[in-house]
């Protein structure tokens, strides 16, 4: 359909700024949240690490691999755990994953860290790429089970 | 060179540039659509919205298809050279069995045309309410899975059936999908293109009763005249018109670029690609 350029810019100019008014308004919101949250965070940590520091070891300290079906393929991953906890999870191959898919995809490894288990939430929009990775961490954990 | 070496040239070109997207880049249309749903689904649930990686492909898209019309659909999105493959198999066939290809009258086209911004509202409509994860029958996601080699059938019959109906709607219709249905189209021919390399056509050079440019286009563009603000949203930047116009009124609004239309085309598929290895797509 052929229509004026200038109506064209003009709404789009404006559809993007109503897009980030609403993202700072959200923002600032958030603010105060937030800080009320990471106070709760804060308490609820400093429980929880002097619970582990009495508990036995949950992994064997080592480097552990394993593999999971991503996308378009295997992924292979390397799950290095020191001091008993998981300390890094490296993704050694993906070959079968596209892209955006996988930076996506790759957020799971922070949440796994943070739960320091294989058993969270795969990533929206990028299911079988975050299935593959989480399958992978979780065979190789299966090694490093003490 | 006659008119007919350039057509082919011109064509073979686009082939080429088609099948490179395609084996390298398969996912860009599919990635920058997760982004608009994305978008609206943060919106309906009143979250913040992030630069996901999705979001990042739509953006670049967006802002390409600003600057240079929708070559991106044209030459880079793997759906659309799928479609153009399964045409040509068609008019090929056609031609061996002496049989004539079978024809939509640019009314019924355009009118038609309009389904994909109607698709496009319910999608997100759902995405925005919440409703649209429940199901899978995206003919995309079982496009991709072929594209990945790796097909799945469980749970996905519904995704399965609808783009063999896409594929038989292809065959018959040049871009069936493209024009009708595409909802990541639809949303690319609202941006603003800017005028600048966008085709238009000498009016006043014009053979009376000449309508060889909008019969040979795909879309059946109607060119605005030159100097016009007007842009059309259904252009990706094919060419045909170019090469088929029997007194060379198709141009576009950059002088030099007349008859090296083909070094144009070159440049900016290089630039679509220097864009994705940089921002790693």
């Amino acid at each position: 359909m052929n229509s004026s350029f200038v109506t064209r810019a003009v709404s789009f100019t404006a559809i993007i700024a109503m897009l980030l008014g609403y993202n700072q308004v959200l923002y600032a919101r958030e603010k105060d949240e937030e800080i009320a949250r990471l106070e709760a965070e804060l308490a609820a940590a400093e429980q929880a690490a002097a619970a582990t520091a009495a508990q036995s070891e949950l992994y064997k300290d080592g480097t552990y691999n394993g593999s999971g079906e991503g996308f378009g393929g295997a992924i292979d991953v390397a799950v290095t755990v020191e001091n008993g906890s998981i300390a890094s999870i490296d993704i050694l191959s993906h070959d079968g994953e596209d892209g955006p898919y996988f930076a996506e995809a790759v957020q799971i490894v922070e949440d796994m860290l943070n739960e320091q288990s294989a058993d969270v939430d795969t990533i929206s929009g990028a299911t079988f790429s975050s299935t593959g990775i989480r399958t992978a961490v979780a065979e190789a954990l299966e090694k490093a089970e003490a | 060179m006659t008119k007919k070496q350039m057509r082919q040239r011109h064509n073979l070109t686009r082939r080429i540039i088609q099948l490179v997207f395609f084996l390298f880049y398969p996912s860009l249309f599919t990635a920058a659509f997760t982004g608009v749903k994305y978008i609206f689904t943060q919106l309906g649930a009143g979250n913040a919205l992030a630069l996901t990686s999705f979001v990042s492909v739509l953006l670049t898209l967006c802002i390409y298809t600003i600057v240079f019309g929708r070559f991106f659909c044209g030459y880079a999105c793997a759906f659309g050279s799928f479609g153009d493959l399964i045409h040509g198999i068609y008019l090929t066939i056609c031609k061996k069995l002496k049989k004539k290809p079978k024809k939509i009258s640019a009314i019924a086209s355009r009118r038609l045309s309009v389904i994909k911004y109607l698709l496009l509202a319910v999608i997100l409509g759902a995405c925005f309410f919440g409703t649209y994860g429940t199901f899978q029958y995206s003919p995309w996601d079982v496009f991709s899975m072929l594209t990945a080699l790796k097909p799945r059938v469980q749970g996905y019959i519904i995704g399965w059936i609808l783009l063999l109906l896409i594929m038989i709607g292809m065959a018959v219709k040049e871009r069936f999908f493209c024009r009708f249905l595409c909802p990541m189209g639809a949303v690319f021919s609202l941006l603003p293109v800017l005028p600048l390399f966008s085709l238009h056509r000498d009016r006043d050079n014009c053979r009376k009763g000449c309508r060889a440019c909008t019969s040979c286009c795909p879309s059946e563009v109607e060119l605005p005249a030159r100097g016009a603000v007007e842009v059309s949203g259904d252009c990706f930047q094919c060419g045909k018109c170019t090469d088929t116009c029997p007194g060379g009124n198709v141009h576009t609004g950059i002088h030099i670029i007349k008859g090296n239309e083909i070094w144009f085309t070159i440049l900016r598929a290089a630039i679509l690609i220097i864009i994705c290895l940089v921002l790693n797509l």
